[in-house]
């Protein structure tokens, strides 16, 4: 009787460990699975069998298991942070591309994790593989070879003019290869606004959510602005993950299809 | 074809049914309690694995010496070996670690150590040492564990338990001692070589290509 339970747990635990969305659930299930196997054996007078099915199956499968998930059950995401798009908001993360990321991430059952860093940055941690997902920026720049997605939003990459003297732009960003020999180059998009409000640049070269957003904080009141580019916000993906680019496409095609993505649009962009 | 088949399986049937039927004189097979005393043990597994079938179980640790090192060389060949990002530590896990560690160790020892006398034996322990060592390798990242049991010296314990073992197996086999001291000294050497091995293959597993 007591081994015909077990058996059924046996059953269930494997039903249980096969049925979960989160990997980690799924790697307890396979380890209880092993323990009432375990059991099973010692129920059949084998308690050596068992032993070793409790320290195999339990103990060193499991920790591989968690040892893997840990290096590959993650989907690293190098960012910048942009206005609506993707930003820390009291310790959390929000944002278009967060709302799209975070679901991908559960439909391939991979946790998403974002390091913030510089936009120039971002293209060599992608070749590197220290990234899977580049997001925040408008991608991409002249020969950055990396995947892209499908556009997610389509922006414009206009000039702001705010009074004489040089027009700045963000380095590695879109902009950067518009801008006249001589221009000066900043870290990030506020550090732009900033040198802008300064004076120091006359100018500069951005995408106009980001330049929407000075003008609505009253920032920088731009005298003329003049249109360059046609664009559109998609994200990038490492060289080496096609997979994942495939993954992607195909999961905001399905977005864009079911009318979902321009509900997502309204809501984070207003 | 289709006669061929056929044949065969007649053929099949034909043998089993005269096995089944006692035509062909079968081999006594002593109790389990004789073959347990006979090589000073009380658990017959460990009679029949380190004593009837030593030959199985020394081949069997050798193909598990030689996918051992066929591992660590075909990794090493195809230059596939890249660092391990620092892992966070936490601080629930770095203790659960610490205070687990202690018993584990004593439990795979005495798994090991009374392997003649009830279930356990050299492959179990060794499994459970393997755990152990799994255990301090998700609390303070594989690459600093590596560096902390000094990862070459061990692998040169792990050969060195090889050897011992194959020494005393075949010393045994010239001579014809039997006893329980021979088994404890196999499980116990048995054991470091599983739970060493088992980690230097996870270890570079995980540090190529982060595919475990």
């Amino acid at each position: 009787m007591g081994m015909v339970l077990l058996a059924a747990l046996t059953l269930a635990l494997a039903v249980f460990a096969l049925t979960q969305r989160r990997l980690l659930w799924g790697v307890i299930g396979v380890g209880a699975h092993s323990l009432a196997l375990a059991g099973v054996y010692l129920f059949l007078a084998a308690p050596d069998v068992a032993l070793t099915q409790a320290a195999v199956g339990f103990g060193l499968v499991t920790f591989i298991y968690l040892l893997a998930l840990r290096r590959t059950g993650k989907l690293t995401v190098a960012a910048v942070e942009t206005p609506h798009l993707l930003h820390q908001e009291n310790e959390r993360v929000a944002g278009l591309e967060w709302e799209i990321l975070s679901r991908f991430g559960n439909q391939l059952h991979r946790d998403v994790e974002v390091m913030w860093v510089p936009r120039a940055e971002i293209p060599a941690l992608l070749r590197a593989g220290d990234a899977d997902i580049g997001a925040g920026a408008l991608f991409p720049r002249e020969g950055e070879a990396l995947l892209l997605s499908r556009p997610i939003l389509p922006t414009r990459i206009v000039t702001v003019r705010c009074g004489p003297g040089p027009v700045g732009a963000v380095a590695g960003d879109r902009g950067q290869d518009f801008l006249p020999p001589g221009s000066t180059l900043y870290e990030d998009h506020a550090a732009l606004a900033h040198a802008l409000r300064r004076g120091e640049v006359g100018g500069a070269v951005a995408d106009l959510l980001h330049v929407r957003q000075w003008v609505l904080s009253g920032e920088v009141r731009p005298r003329e602005t003049t249109d360059v580019e046609e664009a559109a916000f998609r994200l990038a993906v490492a060289p080496t993950e096609e997979d994942v680019l495939r993954a992607l496409d195909a999961f905001l095609a399905e977005l864009e299809e079911t009318g979902e993505l321009a509900q997502l649009v309204r809501r984070y962009m207003g | 074809m289709k006669a061929l088949a056929a044949v065969a399986l007649v053929g099949l049937m034909v043998l089993l049914a005269l096995g089944v039927s006692g035509v062909f004189p079968r081999p006594a097979v002593p109790s389990g309690e004789d073959i347990a005393a006979e090589w000073g043990a009380k658990n017959v597994v460990a009679a029949i694995i380190l004593g009837v079938r030593l030959w199985d179980t020394l081949f069997e640790i050798l193909v598990y010496a030689m996918t051992m090192v066929g591992v660590k060389l075909g990794l090493r060949l195809l230059r596939w070996e890249r660092p391990l990002p620092p892992v966070a530590e936490t601080p629930l896990l770095r203790r659960s670690a610490d205070l687990l560690l202690g018993p584990i160790v004593v439990f795979a020892l005495y798994v090991a150590v009374s392997g003649h006398l009830g279930p356990g034996g050299g492959f179990p322990a060794g499994a459970i040492l393997g755990t152990a060592l799994l255990l301090l390798a998700l609390a303070k990242g594989v690459e600093r564990l590596s560096a902390e049991i000094h990862e070459p010296t061990l692998e040169w314990a792990e050969y060195g338990a090889i050897a011992a073992v194959l020494a005393v197996a075949g010393a045994l086999l010239l001579l014809g001692r039997r006893g329980s001291a021979y088994l404890i000294a196999a499980n116990l050497l048995i054991a470091l070589e599983v739970g060493i091995g088992a980690w230097v293959v996870l270890h570079r597993f995980a540090s190529s290509r982060g595919e475990v």
